[in-house]
């Protein structure tokens, strides 16, 4: 795979809602450089005809929760650690809506 | 040891153990909160449980209702866990005091226990090494004697890494035999719970309070428990050792290869037969890339969750990305946030091929090798680590050597399989434990146990403790 | 120059069930924000997901009504984005694996039928409701993780008139195979239309734009009408549409710009770890088909043919399952069919209409509205008699209680009726000529009297009979 640049990472970082300095997107772009040579490794094995394995044991159950209402949290417990708080709902800025 | 243990005093124990971690605390900075136990202490003296009166810590990223849990990343610092996890709940029914939530590399991310946001967790064989990690503080308490049961999970090898490093039992056992609800997740598809004890038996009897079926996992097994404590047997005549030979052959300490030979060979006057297996070298150098790509995609996905709406740290913004972007740039460290761009380019549509399918793939690869390659014995074994606990100013692993690619990672392979693995102290390297890892077929914890155990006779490694003392 | 006009449906469609998609928590609408919601829903660190059997199982019953083919491994992927309405940051969802692919619905157009394809459909969770409250965002998770299935339509349909039709036959489809409250005024049925024109003749596809959440099935034909002659002028000034999501202004009748479409985002899908791959075995999938809930064609159709109604009662009688379930329940309780049927017509939906409330059975129980009926039927009221009691009966009365306490039992005693008879035509001697020499009305007038004199209790058949006979004596 080809190096990647730092603004792929700045970019990537920022659909991830996190902010990086220049410093640390360079320092991003570094560890790819490691992680790219580790991927060589991957890219020697033959996967021709290999299907992904997603779960540890991959046998389908059969099990269903019940459609039976068995927990619903107390309002105040669903606010206690609301960050912002009125009249029962969470705030935040407003979003434009859709 | 607690395996048929009788408690006389349970307020003492506790206290003592309360006492013990405080003590403690300043040198090895193990936890991140200490619990108020005078209800637990007054619930354990009615108890019948199993471990009536035990004093234990929890990773803090189990959850507890009613207390913070913070996954020892800042953005859950203020976090109060608005329900108990299953494990929670079924070690509360056994009876036990949670006296403390022990440090981790935030949230799980990390193998050193210099990761967490509270700070360095030390080794309390000597201040200035790793206890290792993520469950560094779990780990840092078993050993330090403050108690003899603590929960931790393990993603790639973070209970049976930190065991190795601080000379205590580490316990991981197969996919869905433990309940992950409640537990702070890294990759959902790696993630076991596992724990820390100091003698075979104590794991043995504390997997059976732990493990069973738990309907709000839809990954947790059907199978039924094992009374494996009272079917535990150490006599190893009979029994097929496996000594996974790539490990061997990538560790170039002489004391470790020395330390561990020995214990085969005295296996082998046991009457146990062992056999040197080699898997294919140029896909075992894959454990850490797969591990890598697959655990931080997960991860990546797992911990939007944690965005400064609805629950933990907020920082105010104009709008809802503003919101978003600072909150979450602030609640997460610098190695965190590096790992979830990482994932996040894994799981890009146009990469998802060559890297998570990919490594999705190999994994498959892998875990067939290693099915194959447990197919013929009991148990497999190798040195858990390399080398003992290293110093907490070492950087230096060069991430492309067989040493760390192989013998650092190669326990990374339980986790993909989902296998029961775990780690008992095989001896000391001048005056630093270090242990040997043990896995078994899916399910045969029981054998795992009994070969464990086996081994336990043979080391003398039993109940070893280093409190710091000052 | 004339185009072609190709448009394609999503429709998101909130199913009945009692709890959550992955959580035990109620599925509730219009309660106190917040309050039906536990920390699965909230997406609180640590929780993990458990799929709702009865999700599941209307999810296979839309698919057996939409001809769709049933994939019987369940597994599901995580769509990933950031948005303060997703708790977990990601919407767990059927990317990879719908449970159902390649079905149809046929839908009548002019007199005419037409075969709409459908191309998926799949079960995922529903967000949370935000409302806009001055220069915040206030957000009410109640609806956070209720189940939905997304229906997608192949691009088959040509005009407003067909969307139109084709939402109007999945809302009758999903209503009566009891997986939805299909109100789309209450958002548990949501419509996306995607839209595109073309000249006619040219092979390829025009650029799609997206009108997002129609709110009724006017409003489908409407914005599809609307934007169609937007984008025609567009094309005729010669200039090119762009790619983009609209919404329908009620007001202006037009298409409103939401956001240009740059790109198509990246939503990171990937299978969820945390549901394993789900069997349904052939005994769950074959239970369902068994049971599957009549269509309103087919209870129609039986109106017509084992009931003997006719053609546009049985249509109106199916045109809400709410309406038809009723007619069934008052049949069943022994009422006579064709009178029930002129009854709910006439009399019951005037005044649901007036209520604006179709849970009829919430204010006439259908045995009460049978025991109506049947008094009808064995003359014990007169129709008129009926009208008065129907009356008091929607105010909360039972029809036994309402005739009984205003004396209304009417008189088929023959020794009664002849007393009455013979007083009004000794009475009325006149009458009796005028009937003698062919004047007919004179019969109605003296019913009439009959009537006035019983204080309206006489059976007015059996009066009418017995005047005929008696003056024929004399
Ligand atoms: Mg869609
Ligand atoms: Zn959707």
């Amino acid at each position: 795979m080809e190096r990647i640049s730092k603004n792929i990472v700045l970019s990537l970082a920022k659909g991830l809602m996190l902010r990086l300095s220049d410093e640390e997107a360079e320092n991003i772009v570094a560890e790819f450089d490691t992680l790219l040579k580790q991927l060589d490794l991957l890219d020697q094995i033959d996967t021709t005809d290999v299907q992904e394995m997603i779960y540890p044991f991959e046998e389908p159950t059969d099990f269903f929760r019940e459609d039976i209402v068995d927990h619903v949290l107390p309002i105040e417990d669903v606010l206690y650690n609301a960050p912002l708080e009125e009249e029962g709902y969470f705030v935040i800025p407003k979003v434009v809506k859709d | 040891m607690f395996a048929n243990r009788k408690t006389e005093n349970i307020e003492k124990e506790v206290m003592d153990a309360l006492q013990s971690a405080r003590r403690q605390q300043p040198y090895l900075n193990a936890v991140v909160s200490f619990l108020d136990v005078e209800d637990a202490i007054e619930a354990a003296k009615s108890s019948s449980g199993k471990l009536a009166g035990l004093p234990i810590v929890l990773k803090d990223n189990v959850l507890t209702k009613g207390i913070r849990t913070t996954g020892s990343v800042a953005i859950l610092d203020n976090y109060i866990g608005a329900y108990d996890a299953t494990i929670t709940t079924k070690l509360k029914e056994a009876g036990v005091v949670i006296i403390a939530k022990s440090a981790l590399d935030g949230l799980g991310m990390g193998g050193t226990g210099t990761n967490s946001h509270t700070g360095l967790v030390h080794n309390p064989y000597d201040l200035n090494r790793m206890a290792g990690g993520s469950s560094s503080g779990s780990a840092a308490l078993v050993a330090s004697g403050a108690v003899s049961f603590a929960i931790g999970s393990d993603t790639g090898d973070s209970v049976r890494k930190p065991a190795s490093f601080v000379g205590i039992v580490g316990v991981k056992p197969t996919y869905g035999r433990i309940s992950r609800y409640g537990i702070i997740p890294y990759a959902s598809s790696l993630d076991h719970v596992g724990y820390f004890t100091r003698s075979v038996e104590d794991a043995a009897l504390a997997l059976e309070v732990l493990a069973g079926r738990d309907d709000k996992d839809m990954t947790s097994s059907f199978r039924e428990v094992e009374s494996y404590l009272s079917n535990l047997n150490g006599d190893l005549s009979g029994k097929t050792i496996g000594i996974l030979g790539n490990v061997i052959d990538s560790i170039k300490n002489k004391e470790t290869l020395e330390i561990f030979d020995h214990l085969i060979e005295k296996c082998v006057t046991a009457g146990a037969k062992v056999k040197v297996i080699t898997m294919d070298h140029k896909l075992l150098q894959t454990c850490l890339p797969v591990y890598y790509i697959i655990a931080n995609s997960e991860a990546t996905a797992n911990h939007s969750n944690l965005d400064g709406v609805r629950f933990g740290m907020q920082e105010w913004g104009d709008s809802l990305e503003e919101l978003m972007t600072n909150s979450r740039t602030k609640g997460f460290n610098f190695l965190l946030q590096k790992r979830f761009v990482i994932g996040s380019y894994s799981l890009a549509d146009e990469n998802q091929d060559l890297l998570l399918r990919k490594a999705q793939k190999v994994r498959r690869l892998l875990v067939e090798e290693f099915k194959n390659t447990l197919a013929e014995v009991d148990v497999l074994v190798a040195p858990a680590s390399s080398d003992v606990a290293p110093l907490l100013t070492d950087k230096s692993a060069d991430q492309l050597s067989a040493r760390y690619l192989i013998a650092e990672n190669y326990m990374v392979l339980g986790n993909f399989s989902g296998y029961p693995s775990m780690t008992i102290p095989m001896g000391k390297i001048n005056g630093l434990p270090i242990g040997i890892n043990i896995t078994a077929k899916p399910f045969e914890e029981q054998v795992m146990f009994d070969v464990a155990l086996g081994m336990e006779h043979l080391t003398g490694c039993k109940n070893m403790v280093a409190e710091v003392i000052v | 120059m004339s185009f072609e006009v190709i448009i394609g449906i999503e429709i998101h469609c909130e199913l009945k069930t009692k709890t959550k998609m992955f959580s035990g928590a109620p599925v509730s609408f219009g309660l106190p924000a917040n309050t039906c919601v536990n920390e699965i829903d909230l997406g609180h660190p640590g929780t993990l997901p458990s799929l709702n059997k009865r999700a599941v199982e209307l999810a296979i019953t839309a698919c057996e009504l939409l001809n769709c083919k049933v994939d019987r491994l369940i597994r599901f992927d995580r769509k990933n984005y950031y948005y303060s309405d997703l708790p977990k940051g990601f919407q767990i969802t059927q990317q990879f694996h719908p449970i159902g692919k390649d079905g149809y619905v046929d839908i009548e157009v002019d007199g005419g039928s037409k075969r709409i394809r459908i191309n998926r459909l799949h079960m995922e969770e529903d967000t949370a409701k935000q409302f806009h409250h001055g220069d915040v965002t206030w957000i009410d998770f109640n609806r956070a993780s209720t189940p939905l299935v997304e229906i997608v339509s192949e691009p088959d349909i040509r005009s407003g008139k067909e969307a139109a039709s084709f939402v109007e036959k999945m809302k009758s489809l999903l209503e009566f195979g009891d997986i939805s409250d299909v109100r789309m005024e209450e958002g548990s049925l949501r419509c996306d239309v995607n839209i595109s024109l073309r000249p006619y003749g040219y092979e390829g596809f025009g650029t799609k734009v997206e009108i997002k959440n129609l709110n009724s099935v006017n409003n489908v034909q409407r914005a599809i009408e609307a934007e169609i002659i937007r984008q025609s002028e567009v094309y005729l000034q010669g200039e090119s549409v762009v790619q983009s999501t609209r919404r329908y202004d009620e007001a202006s009748r037009k298409t409103v710009l939401m956001r240009k479409k740059e790109g198509t985002v990246d939503y990171k899908y990937f299978p969820e770890p945390n549901i394993p791959p789900i069997r349904i075995s052939d005994e769950f999938y074959q239970r369902i088909k068994d049971n599957l809930p009549k269509t309103a064609e087919q209870r129609k159709s039986s109106y017509i043919n084992d009931l003997n109604l006719s053609e546009a009662d049985a249509s109106i009688l199916t045109s809400g399952k709410d309406l038809a379930d009723y007619f069934e329940a008052i049949v069943h309780c022994g009422a006579p069919v064709k009178n029930t049927a002129n009854w709910l017509i006439s009399e019951v939906l005037s005044v649901a209409n007036l209520r604006n409330d179709r849970k009829f059975s919430d204010w006439i129980s259908p045995s009460d509205m049978a025991d109506l009926l049947i008094m009808i039927k064995e003359g014990k009221i007169s129709g008129k008699q009926a009208k008065e009691v129907f009356a008091d009966m929607v105010n909360g009365g039972k029809p036994k209680d309402i005739v009984a306490k205003k004396g209304m039992v009417q008189v088929s005693d023959e020794g009664q009726l002849f007393t009455w008879v013979t007083e009004i035509l000794n009475q009325n001697t006149q009458s009796v000529e005028d009937y003698k020499n062919g004047k007919d009305r004179a019969l109605g007038f003296l019913v009439g009297q009959v009537m006035k004199l019983s204080k309206g209790k006489a059976n007015p058949a059996m009066t009418s009979e017995m005047l005929v006979k008696e003056l024929s004596k004399r």
